[in-house]
């Protein structure tokens, strides 16, 4: 699960309302890991560095210069993209425009 | 791993931290330290996701330490008035300004520059909740149901006013400690009052405030220099309104007065430590207005029932408040009162000093008290022209729907 959307600081939320939305996230962090799905995940910086194409053009953006921006991503186990949809519906971000973009880890046969 | 939640941890260290830096960098770099202790607190958000340090407050605490550096890097930057910090002996001094005496003594600092007469006494309240209480712009307009864009112009004008006037942000000493004193205690009345008296349906929204002004009233009283009777008597005061503001509303939100109450929800423990703190506030022989106040607030609830209140002792008290403080929504009281123990001669009396344009916005109130008295005194006539007077001027809705209640009830009589 990758989650994007608006950064934190950009959002002027208060110190109430980081510490409210942080329980719920480890709440969720908790079920998963309970559940024994849980493999990994992460949150990302703000800082933003783009290396971008044949000249290998080197930018450096804040997250204020660009309306969405890759906040982390949570790798988990599950049997398909269902499953993986119904777990996605504990993200607490929903509210603030966030959106959780599911992907699949691709398995090469041998 | 358990997820410990600490009630407004956020929301408290923020105050506090921006309190100790402020002490450090000066009231002229607020900007810069707000958005670092923000920025502390967005970081903590983000990875307190996975697990929570063992001790969060030393957590916050020395992030917020570790800004010093940062801050003082950007004020280098912009070779702004920078305060002179060598290393070695005075990174000694700054991390004793984190220890918690001392960071109470910021924060107390902090209060009274937010209650500093030469600023205007509305930006007050949404300065002193803003820096020294941690709320956001939003938080204060939806708690004291104004607009964000009036906070904003609040916030904006208390910062040019410290800035122009040069506020320094210290405890004042002798006899201006008294005047300033005073000031702060009627920011905190006003805070308290705007969550107990809120017409908002967040019921979240009238404890939030409440608890804040709470909150800084113990920080009063545990320095040394302000610790003074009058401090107590506003503490006691804000116990014995806090204990029944549960009861002060049902689960629909409608407002019960104090005859349709339910005194079990009362809160006891807060009955206690509000007669404990009445005990330390009458050690002095000048009592002030929080004296009288929080003497009224403990006759209503020393009566087991409506009908056992003592209202001539009340009546005494506020007799005594009016003296010190003669404001016409006292005199509407005693009015009130003297309905309630059918004495209709004072009652007239009391009416008789007042006009109902004295109240301002809250001239209902008088015309609603006229009305009960007329009804009281069998003059339904004029008791439903006073009460349609009432109900034009009203503006709060739930108020509103008590008053069309009345009405209903006397129509059909």
């Amino acid at each position: 699960m990758i989650f994007i959307g608006a950064d934190y600081a950009d959002l002027g939320l208060s110190p109430e309302e980081l510490q409210n939305r942080m329980g719920k996230w480890f709440a969720w962090g908790n079920k998963m890991e309970q559940a024994g799905i849980l493999r990994g995940g992460e949150a990302l910086t703000p800082q933003i560095r783009r290396i971008v194409g044949e000249n290998r053009t080197v930018s450096d953006i804040t997250s204020a210069e660009v309306k969405e921006i890759v906040g982390g991503y949570y790798l988990v186990e599950a049997k398909d993209f269902d499953a993986v949809q119904e777990i996605a519906q504990d993200f607490p971000d929903y509210d603030l425009g966030g959106t959780v973009e599911i992907r699949e880890i691709m398995v090469f046969d041998r | 791993m358990e997820y410990k939640d600490i009630d407004h941890l956020f929301r408290h260290h923020s105050g506090k931290m921006v309190s100790v830096l402020t002490r450090i960098f000066g009231l002229q770099h607020l900007d810069i330290i707000e958005d670092a202790i923000q920025d502390t607190f967005i970081k903590a958000s983000l990875t307190w996701r996975k697990e929570q340090p063992e001790y969060p407050e030393a957590w916050l605490t020395k992030a917020a330490k570790n800004r010093v550096l940062d801050i003082f890097r950007t004020l280098k930057s912009q070779k702004n008035n920078l305060p002179y910090i060598s290393q070695g002996t005075d990174a000694i001094a700054i991390n004793e300004l984190f220890l918690d005496a001392e960071i109470e003594d910021a924060q107390l600092r902090m209060i009274f520059t937010a209650c500093h007469p030469k600023l205007d006494s509305r930006d007050r309240i949404s300065f002193a909740l803003k820096t020294v209480s941690g709320f956001s712009i939003k938080e204060i307009a939806a708690a004291l149901l104004t607009k964000e864009e009036t906070i904003k112009k609040r916030l904006l004008r208390a910062r040019k006013a410290i800035k122009t006037e040069d506020l320094q942000f210290n405890i004042p000493q002798g006899k201006t400690l008294i005047e300033r004193l005073e000031s702060v205690m009627e920011v905190l009345y006003l805070i308290f009052n705007e969550g107990f008296h809120s017409n908002s349906k967040d019921q979240l929204i009238r404890e939030d405030l409440c608890g804040e002004a709470m909150r800084l009233c113990k920080l009063l009283l545990k320095h040394k220099q302000t610790q003074l009777p009058e401090s107590y008597a506003l503490f006691a005061l804000m116990c014995f309104h806090s204990a029944r503001l549960e009861a002060k509303t049902t689960v629909n939100n409608e407002v019960l007065d104090l005859k349709q109450q339910d005194r079990t929800l009362w809160h006891f423990p807060l009955i206690q430590l509000g007669n404990t703190m009445m005990h330390k506030a009458v050690e002095t022989e000048n009592f002030s207005c929080y004296h009288y106040e929080a003497a009224i607030a403990a006759e209503h609830l020393r009566a087991k029932t409506f009908e056992d209140t003592d209202w001539s002792k009340i009546l005494r008290w506020y007799n005594a408040l009016y003296t010190l403080q003669p404001m016409p929504s006292h005199l509407l009281t005693m009015a009130v009162i003297c309905i309630q123990t059918k004495d209709y001669k004072s009652a007239d009396a009391y009416f008789k000093q007042l006009q109902p344009k004295d109240l301002e916005q809250r001239a209902y109130l008088y015309y609603a008290a006229k009305a009960d008295y007329f009804a009281e005194t069998n003059h339904l006539i004029d008791a439903l022209l006073q009460i349609d007077l009432a109900l034009k001027t009203v503006t709060n809705s739930l108020e509103k729907d008590y008053l069309l209640k009345k009405r209903l009830a006397w129509q059909k009589l």
